[in-house]
């Protein structure tokens, strides 16, 4: 029994499909490269495939990743040919490498997202504007976002401070008609920050005149902390 | 251009997959080098449209000639409806998300009757008229084929083209003759004189229909003498050698019937006498097992589906059943690819058979007694006693399945209370069967699921010239059944009575209705098959509005001799056997299946040349 990550891109026409259709999209793909996968015990059997994150639909991304298990030993650049020769438009394999089948769950190693966002704008507006807008927000003590949640029909409203999960924010890109920003946040179990929620967080506290449902994210990466720096999946010895 | 705008729009609807096309499998062709765009349109949604197998043999059929380029067309969810609207944008195909209204053909399966105010939402919102007169020269063709195409008559004025039976052969002639006919520069009118004898083909603007003061036909009349008076369906004589496809478009949403489709026959020998499916699609024709396994091959590598269904209308009836599942379950179980078996008759052979290829899960059992008493049975013809049933149940039980399904029919012709009371009874003794069976051997937690669905008489079957029951009737029939059948084990769920009695209306209609589909479309019917969005009082205006009674069309019983709607068409079986299936009907004589011996129904005679 062999464990593989691997990454892989979900863009173009691909963003739209869940998380469920991704699964079955790759369970069938490895099926046709005639891939051998390890199957689950007990009355249902599944493959085993386990992804990294579940991406939202509307969300593109060049930094995804899953580790599966295979029966057979594969060398890298055939299994990448094969998979890839199955996969439809959108939707690629990059990079991959055998792991300890012992290593940390993907989804348990998460913590951050790098991306980037198209913030399209009503009206439009000076460089200088954003610039400040952003040098203002970041200068916050803390951002506190209402969060409500349902428990049992009881409605609970709670304000978290998410100034922590946001570990990096910048503009890269300025027209006045938009403006792309790149950002590093929260991602994982132990804290988790939406680009989307940031970004109208953002226009709520600056009065930035964003097109809230034309903000469009592209993710670049997922990441682990390893001695305070961040590292891709494929990077740490695992 | 359109690219861009799709992708603000997709950000914009639910389930937005359903719109990019793009799946394992799908063709796109360069539109340069292609002669021949073929738009292959299902009215209802994606998930729907993508289960049907007769369209993956079609698309894959088409793509296969050079230069023929065969698109998907489906009926947009209200929500993207109302943006292609908002934005002027038209119904775009799958493939190439191009306009349909560029397309050659579009060609619309019938599937149901209840689908066609959404073949009229298609066609305006891709910008084409409706109706075939207010078409011009530039527009596509528009053809339709299908079950419910065996009476086309309420489409007569929109569907410029019906293709009548299977249409792997025929679709093909029709394209050769478009070739020509596109080389030539003639008008499109010439086109159809072209096509009008090839068996299969009819052509509605060809023929002329005359009613009488009563509202019944007095005459269906050719325009010219030289027009086919009848119009024969077509089939594909030899299964193994007829055009199946080596893969299937594998969807990324979940849709309704997602795995791997081969056909292993066509036709049904059991005679039901309810069931239009059983007549039209005769003679009964399978395919070899040998074939089924070839073809099985081919698509589960091409596909990558984790399960395979055998398809057909009624597996029991496959001859080498057996050894075929056997075959598949060697072939296929280590690779953990399930197996699926839909309408099987379940005798105590099927259910061994599906403990073997459901070692796992014990889901749900289905059965179909269609009738409460032995008397109406008979009367249907479904040849099931009450015995198969019960002994069915009680191994089922012993084999641990705990959730049983009975469908019924309720508004069968010389259906009493009697026939009411009979399937209360046989859902109690289902619940008493289980009750039998030992506590160690049965698993806990019965669930008896009784659903009744209100019978429609369809156009050639031997309950044609039948009145189906008011709505009024099946309401109370439905609420009498639901105050009988109150246990704990015991639920029972029925079908909306309005929604039958419309598909009574279409199912028999004749052109007349075309009006009334146009009315109720522009008052906004649409997705009629849809509980939710199937607005009754629109219809009822747009009958009034017409100043036609539905009633005259699914409430009248019709004598033998009246002209039907549909007696130009020549599906093999003759009128005269539906006749004689009536008279046995009325006094409750079965019809053996035709498998043991030929029981007349005339298919034999011209159509396949000898014994089926």
């Amino acid at each position: 029994m062999y464990k593989l990550r691997i990454r892989f891109t979900k863009t173009d026409f691909m963003k739209f499909i869940s998380h469920l259709d991704l699964l079955r999209l790759m369970e069938r793909a490895l099926r046709r490269a005639d891939i051998k996968l390890v199957f689950s015990q007990g009355f249902n059997p599944h493959p085993k495939i386990a992804f990294a994150t579940a991406v939202p639909i509307g969300l593109s991304s060049e930094g995804e990743y899953m580790d599966i298990e295979i029966e057979e030993k594969v060398d890298i650049p055939s299994f990448i040919h094969r998979l890839n020769g199955q996969l439809p438009k959108g939707i690629r394999v990059v990079a991959c490498k055998y792991i300890d089948h012992r290593a940390t769950a993907l989804m348990a190693m998460i913590d951050a997202s790098a991306y980037i966002a198209k913030c399209v704008l009503e009206h439009p507006v000076e460089e200088g504007d954003v610039k400040k807008w952003l040098a203002q927000f970041m200068a916050q003590e803390e951002i506190l976002l209402c969060k409500t949640t349902h428990k049992k029909n009881r409605e609970t409203k709670k304000e978290i401070n998410i100034k922590p999960y946001i570990y990096h924010m910048d503009l890269v890109q300025y027209d006045p008609l938009y403006f792309i920003l790149k950002m590093t946040l929260a991602t994982g179990s132990k804290g988790n920050l939406k680009p989307e929620i940031l970004i109208e967080k953002f226009r709520e506290c600056t009065g930035a005149p964003i097109l809230s449902d034309q903000v469009r994210v592209h993710r670049l990466d997922l990441y682990t902390f390893m001695d305070d720096k961040l590292v891709t999946p494929l990077e740490i010895n695992a | 251009m359109h690219r861009i705008n799709l992708d603000t729009l997709l950000y914009q609807v639910e389930k937005p997959a359903r719109y990019i096309g793009n799946e394992v499998n799908s063709i796109v062709k360069n539109l340069d080098t292609i002669s021949i765009r073929f738009g292959f349109a299902f009215p209802d949604v994606y998930e729907v449209g993508m289960s049907h197998l007769g369209m993956h043999i079609l698309y894959n059929l088409l793509n296969d000639q050079e230069d023929v380029f065969c698109e998907r067309i489906f009926a947009p969810w209200i929500d993207m409806e109302e943006l292609l609207k908002k934005e002027g944008m038209p119904l775009f195909t799958l493939e190439t998300h191009s306009p349909i209204k560029d397309l050659d053909f579009i060609g619309f399966t019938l599937q149901y009757e209840l689908s066609y105010s959404n073949l009229l939402n298609m066609l305006a919102l891709g910008h084409i008229p409706i109706k075939s007169s207010q078409r011009g020269e530039d527009d596509p063709f528009i053809i339709a084929g299908g079950p419910c195409a065996y009476n086309p008559e309420p489409l007569a004025d929109i569907v410029d083209i019906f293709v009548l039976g299977e249409a792997e052969e025929v679709i093909l002639e029709i394209l050769d003759k478009y070739r020509q006919w596109k080389s030539s520069g003639k008008l499109k009118a010439e086109f159809l004189e072209s096509i009008v004898h090839i068996q299969g083909v009819y052509i509605p603007s060809f023929y002329e229909v005359k009613y009488k003061d009563d509202g019944t036909i007095q005459e269906f009349i050719p325009k010219k003498t030289s027009y086919p008076q009848k119009i024969s369906k077509r089939i594909v004589k030899n299964l193994d050698e007829a055009y199946y496809p080596q893969k299937m478009i594998v969807p990324f949403i979940d849709i309704v019937h997602d795995r791997a489709m081969v056909e292993i026959f066509r036709g049904c020998t059991r005679g039901c006498r309810f069931c239009q499916a059983g007549m039209i699609y005769r003679p009964i024709r399978e395919r070899s097992a040998y074939t089924v396994k070839e073809l099985a091959h081919r698509l589960i590598k091409n596909t990558g589906y984790e399960e395979l269904s055998l398809a057909s209308l009624s597996t029991s009836d496959y001859s080498s059943l057996y050894p075929l599942v056997r075959d598949l379950i060697d072939q296929y179980g280590e690779k953990k690819v399930g197996l699926s078996l839909p309408s099987l008759r379940l005798d105590s052979f099927s259910l061994q058979l599906i403990e073997e290829i459901q070692k796992i899960r014990k889901t749900g059992l289905t059965f179909a007694p269609e009738a409460g008493t032995q008397r109406l049975r008979d009367v249907i013809n479904k040849g099931v006693t009450e015995d198969d049933l019960m002994q069915a149940m009680e191994n089922a039980f012993s084999l641990g399945w705990n959730h049983v399904k009975l469908y019924f029919m309720i508004g069968l012709p010389t259906e009493t209370y009697e026939d009411l009371d009979g399937i209360v009874d046989l859902a109690y003794k289902v619940v008493d069967t289980y009750y039998k069976v030992p506590k160690e051997k049965r698993s806990r937690g019965l669930s008896v699921t009784i659903s009744t669905s209100s019978f429609v008489p369809k156009a050639f079957t031997p309950f044609q010239w039948e009145a189906q029951d008011a709505t009024e009737i099946l309401k109370e029939k439905q609420a009498y059944l639901k105050s009988k059948l109150r246990h704990k084990n015991i639920k029972y769920n029925y079908h909306d009575t309005e929604t039958s009695f419309l598909e009574g209306v279409f199912a028999r209609g004749d052109r007349r209705l075309g009006d009334v589909l146009v009315k109720a479309w522009q008052a906004g019917c649409k997705f009629d098959g849809w509980q939710d969005y199937f607005q009754y009082d629109k219809w009822w205006k747009a009958f009034e509005d017409c100043n036609i009674d539905p009633h005259f069309y699914a409430n009248r019983k019709r004598n033998c001799d009246e002209i039907l709607p549909w007696d130009h068409i020549q599906i093999g079986v003759t009128k005269k056997y539906l006749i004689k299936e009536n008279e046995k009907a009325q006094q409750g004589l079965l019809t053996r299946d035709c498998r043991m011996n030929c029981t007349g129904c005339g298919i034999n005679e011209g159509f396949i040349g000898g014994a089926c």
